[in-house]
């Protein structure tokens, strides 16, 4: 029922609003909480209860307690009293077969109780294995929180960055008073808190932000604040914790019936919301929260038909709760009948300790004011107000009240844990807090123990016959409220780089894949035809995602001597040398080529995924060693391309004024020239195995050079194309043919080694593995049946595995399928017949040595 | 000693297109004040103290003795030169950046936890590293990876979208 105006309600009464609850249409006002217009409207069952789907409405009013959860506009566990009613919003209850009144699966509340017990889903539907799947959706089904919707969600999140000198969590009072005491010392005061009345909070030199609330405090002052569909991650110098204390639920059997509320719900209806709790009330209690409520009930023309006081001493009085439809209906105490449709349950205050204890300040027990205090808190953070324990008298109430008629007494009403729960989990050997937290669930539902953590440490006290500070609090962990997902993973936007010729890949119907973080074209159509045109005719492949570097100093030379077992010293400007690094361990790294461009300036190109890497592990080591080179990372800066194929050559002397000749730009040289009145760098090299120009130059010229190629009728192949090439003249790949295990030398490479060089980066190592015999050596390979092996298939001998194959694939230059692969030196030498299990079956194969294609290299030299 | 001209868009002849990395994102959306395209202009590396240097172009100064000078794309190559003379290590990195201006603090709230206060400044930028400087009253110039410029164009004008901007 709906009040008159109230001098502090919330309710703009000029602006009408509709919504619609299970289809009905509920009319509000703006400034309403989808609860308070439920509740204006006479619905106080709002959803069903986490197991034994009791019915439940509005216990606190604060967005704390699972009770008034809903499903609004699809997006599950919204809770009602805090969701501000909008037009046109869509509301269903959660948990619920059948209607709120009368759901099927309340079942499990009258008569499934034997047969779910404290920690049941751990003791049983275990066997047979083959049907969890079917428990598991049926446990999904009955209990839980919502559905996640299968389709995306309707919100958007996002993150914002924020910095704050001074960071007040809480805007009662002393929050307040503590963001101006530290804003008169200067800017950079900020206060959050979670009611949305505080936005309009004044306070100068102040920026107040609500509704927010902070869900955790980490490291550095890190405290991320939920804000509507917005985290705002505070940067904060100094954070003020004043999120002050909470009310306290008794303990009694019928305490979850709806209507069965905490003070601050009641004053809240009242004052905020101008709505009338109930026509007759009972209140149990006997601190300042409960006379408070009982003056707003007061106000509300509520009859209040009975006010229990307790006290710390003397005989417990005998309480419960009766209901019809889960909704109150009576209070018994200590015989005495009270018709009500309202009971007012205050068991005194509790400081909201948990922001101080995630951060690290400890929490002890006050056994006065019965109550857990922060105490010993961290450096960068302070505490006001009543968080610190300032709650003034309060009387210490009872663990739990008993009644003759027995029923269930919860100690925690988002999941639905009992007095009984607790006391079986005990028996069972749980009798730490911290055990039964993970056997019973008690403190891990949406409250996150905002209204059990108290009562389920005084019941264990009593259980086990120890007190409060014995048995002591759950650990607090963030985040200390539930926040959605969506608001923490933030913006689903992937971190991707594109060659500067990306767009043209795409516009020409290239297959994009993602190697590393780039995405490159696998092919742009049938692959062979674009093997093809790189061996008859001419292709061109997108190479920009190598990496490239510049090194260069007076001491470069000796920089790159140490780094590389190659030498690199005895180079003249203008040529190129291949290049391996390897590890500490003589482990193979990286691989790419090395050009002299001067006597002073060496250009080094890299794996695509290799460029950072070995960008940093040339820095470290010159860090170390202080030779005067600088080394710097231009891989984004240049686009490449490698125009390959017997008429590279032609091609690319209608593009330049330049020597292409063999004698202008031999194999292996270095050439700085114009091509389409762009300067590239030339590199006469040839990973696919034909005559080869890779040119590099500025990337924001990518298009226009790739244009003038393929205007030349240069065939853009891909990766995959690519591959094919490369294992024809049995060129490896850095990680895919090599692995972490992989030296020089048994991966056919001892050419590289310069083991007469005074040192470099692996020589240790490799002279060590040159004095052992092998364990297995990279190898060529070409089946003798026809059949493809798979990319890591076994090599095997009488059925036992003596290698594994790295790379194969089909190449129709050579009407074979080829590979390379790993196997032990008695089946390394050339001509050695080896089987391969393909399809599970063992297939011939012979070990190659060299290339397959082009053996002496001469289309590549040409 | 090489010039390593194959470095500099601006050693390109005339007639040369060249194409930003934030050009196919932009042009989707059509013409407006903020994120504007500053990848064309000249980002020269310098490494070495450029204290007491008198120049007229402007420096962004992201760590000891690294800095970026900034410049109209025809004024690169002697922009190159003058520095030469001055410092250790001079390249060409016009092509290495994407350049992008945005407007409004809230909006680099939303895509870096780099304080507007403390810039210029190198870190994370839409999830990826940046270097962030104050350009105009109101703007920021951010550089990233020119490889990356396509993706953090889309993420601010995805971040600007959540502003209702």
């Amino acid at each position: 029922m709906r009040l008159a105006e109230q001098p502090y309600e919330l309710l703009d009464r000029d602006r009408e609003i509709a919504f619609r609850f299970r289809g009905e249409r509920i009319s509000a006002f703006s400034g309403d909480t989808i609860g308070s217009a439920l509740y204006a409207s006479g619905r106080k069952v709002l959803s069903r209860s986490f197991k034994y789907h009791r019915p439940r409405g509005i216990l606190c009013c604060r967005g704390y307690c699972a009770n008034c959860m809903v499903t609004v506009d699809g997006i599950p566990n919204v809770r009602a009293c805090e969701e501000p009613a909008r037009e046109g919003a869509v509301v269903e209850p959660q948990n619920v077969l059948g209607s709120l009144d009368h759901d099927l699966l309340a079942v499990v509340d009258k008569i499934g109780g034997p047969f779910t017990p404290v920690g049941f889903y751990y003791r049983t539907m275990i066997r047979p294995r083959r049907l969890w799947p079917l428990y598991e959706k049926l446990l999904r089904n009955v209990a839980g929180l919502g559905k996640v919707p299968e389709r995306d969600p309707h919100r958007r999140y996002d993150v914002e960055h924020r910095r704050a000198r001074v960071l007040v969590v809480g805007g009662g009072r002393a929050g307040r008073e503590a963001a101006a005491a530290h804003a008169a010392k200067g800017p950079g005061v900020v206060l959050a808190d979670e009611l949305p009345e505080h936005a309009a909070l004044d306070v100068p030199g102040v920026e107040v932000i609500a509704p927010a609330r902070a869900i955790g405090v980490w490291e550095g002052g890190l405290v991320p604040v939920e804000h509507g569909t917005v985290l705002l991650r505070f940067r904060a110098g100094h954070v003020v914790v004043a999120t002050g204390a909470l009310d306290q639920p008794l303990v009694f059997p019928g305490n979850d019936l709806v209507g069965v509320m905490l003070p601050g719900a009641v004053e809240r209806l009242v004052d905020r919301y101008a709505v009338k709790p109930g026509e007759r009330a009972v209140i149990i209690g006997s601190d300042s929260a409960a006379a408070l409520a009982e003056a707003a009930l007061d106000r509300a023309g509520v009859e209040i038909v009975h006010s229990l006081h307790l006290d710390d001493g003397g005989r417990a009085p005998r309480i419960g709760a009766d209901g019809r439809g889960g909704r109150v209906r009576s209070i018994t105490v200590d015989g005495k009948t009270f018709r009500c449709d309202l009971v007012v349950m205050s068991g005194g205050r509790q400081p909201a300790y948990s922001l101080l204890a995630t951060a690290g300040a400890r929490v002890e027990y006050d056994a006065v004011k019965g109550i857990f205090v922060p105490t010993e808190i961290p450096a960068g953070l302070s505490a006001v107000g009543s968080v610190t324990g300032e709650v003034g008298e309060q009387v210490v109430p009872r663990p739990s009240y008993e009644a003759a008629g027995g029923g269930k007494r919860f100690v925690c009403v988002c999941e639905d844990v009992t007095t009984k729960d607790v006391k079986r989990a005990i028996a069972e050997g749980f009798d730490s807090i911290e055990l039964a937290k993970r056997y019973t669930t008690v403190t891990m539902g949406p409250c996150q123990g905002r209204y059990c953590q108290l009562q389920s440490t005084r019941i264990y006290a009593e259980l086990t016959g120890t007190d409060e500070a014995t048995v002591g609090t759950t650990t607090a962990r963030p985040p200390w409220t539930p926040v959605s997902l969506g608001l923490v993973a933030g913006r689903h936007l992937e971190p991707l780089k594109r060659t500067s010729l990306h767009h043209r890949h795409e516009e020409a119907g290239a297959t994009l894949i993602w190697t590393g973080a780039w995405k490159r074209p696998y092919a742009y159509g049938e692959v062979e035809p674009e093997v093809r045109a790189v061996h008859e005719g001419l292709g061109v492949i997108d190479v920009s995602t190598l990496g490239k570097i510049i090194v260069q100093g007076p001491e470069a030379d000796q920089l790159l001597e140490r780094l590389y077992p190659n030498r690199f010293g005895d180079m003249k400007p203008g040529r190129i040398r291949y290049g391996v690094l390897t590890t500490d361990g003589g482990r193979v790294m990286d691989d790419g080529t090395v050009a002299r461009l001067a006597d002073d300036l060496y250009y080094v190109t890299t794996t695509s995924t290799g460029a950072d890497a070995v960008t940093g592990w040339f820095e470290w080591w010159n860090a170390i060693w202080g030779y005067e080179a600088d080394i710097a990372n231009v891989t984004g800066a240049l686009a490449a391309v490698n125009l390959a194929g017997p008429r590279a050559r032609q091609a690319l002397s209608r593009l330049t004024d330049a020597d292409v000749s063999s004698e202008g730009i031999s194999y292996l040289d270095a050439k700085e020239i114009r091509v389409a009145g762009v300067p590239c760098l030339a590199l006469r090299i040839g990973f696919v195995g034909e005559l080869g120009y890779e040119l590099h130059f500025p990337s924001p010229a990518g298009e226009h050079v790739w244009d003038a190629l393929v205007g030349l009728g240069a065939a853009p192949f891909g990766l995959e194309p690519q591959r094919i090439l490369r294992l024809e003249k049995a060129h490896l790949i850095v990680g895919q043919d090599t692995d972490s295990e992989s030296n020089l030398l048994s991966a056919g490479m001892p050419w590289i080694a310069k083991l007469d060089k005074d040192d470099w980066v692996g020589k240790w190592a490799t002279e060590l593995a040159g004095e052992r015999p092998f364990r297995e050596q990279l190898v060529g390979f070409e089946m003798l049946n026809g059949t493809l092996p798979a990319e890591g298939a076994q090599v095997v001998e009488d059925g036992r595995s003596v290698g594994r194959v790295t790379s194969a694939r089909w190449s129709a230059a050579l009407g074979k399928h080829i590979g390379l692969a790993w196997v032990i030196p008695e089946h390394a030498g050339e001509g050695t017949s080896i089987e391969i299990r393909v399809d599970g079956q063992a297939a011939p194969a012979v070990v190659r040595a060299g290339a397959f294609y082009d053996p002496d290299g001469e289309r590549l030299r040409s | 000693m090489t010039e390593l001209a194959f470095l500099s868009p601006s050693a390109c002849e005339a007639g040369v297109r060249l194409v930003s990395p934030l050009a196919r994102v932009l042009a989707k959306v059509g013409p407006r004040d903020s994120p504007r395209d500053l990848s064309h202009l000249g980002k020269i590396e310098v490494r070495g103290e450029l204290d007491g240097v008198d120049l007229s172009y402007r420096v962004v100064t992201f760590g000891p003795g690294r800095s970026l000078v900034l410049c109209e794309p025809d004024e690169t190559l002697q922009a190159i030169e003058e520095l030469r003379d001055q410092a250790r290590f001079v390249l060409d990195q016009s092509a290495a950046f994407a350049a992008i201006e945005i407007g409004g603090e809230e909006l680099l709230r939303r895509l870096t936890d780099l304080d507007p206060a403390a810039l210029p400044a190198a870190g994370a930028f839409a999830r990826v590293r940046a270097i962030v400087d104050r350009w105009g009253d109101d703007t920021f110039l951010v550089l990233v990876a020119q490889e990356h410029g396509h993706y953090v164009c889309e993420y601010v004008l995805d971040a600007m979208e959540g502003l209702g901007t």
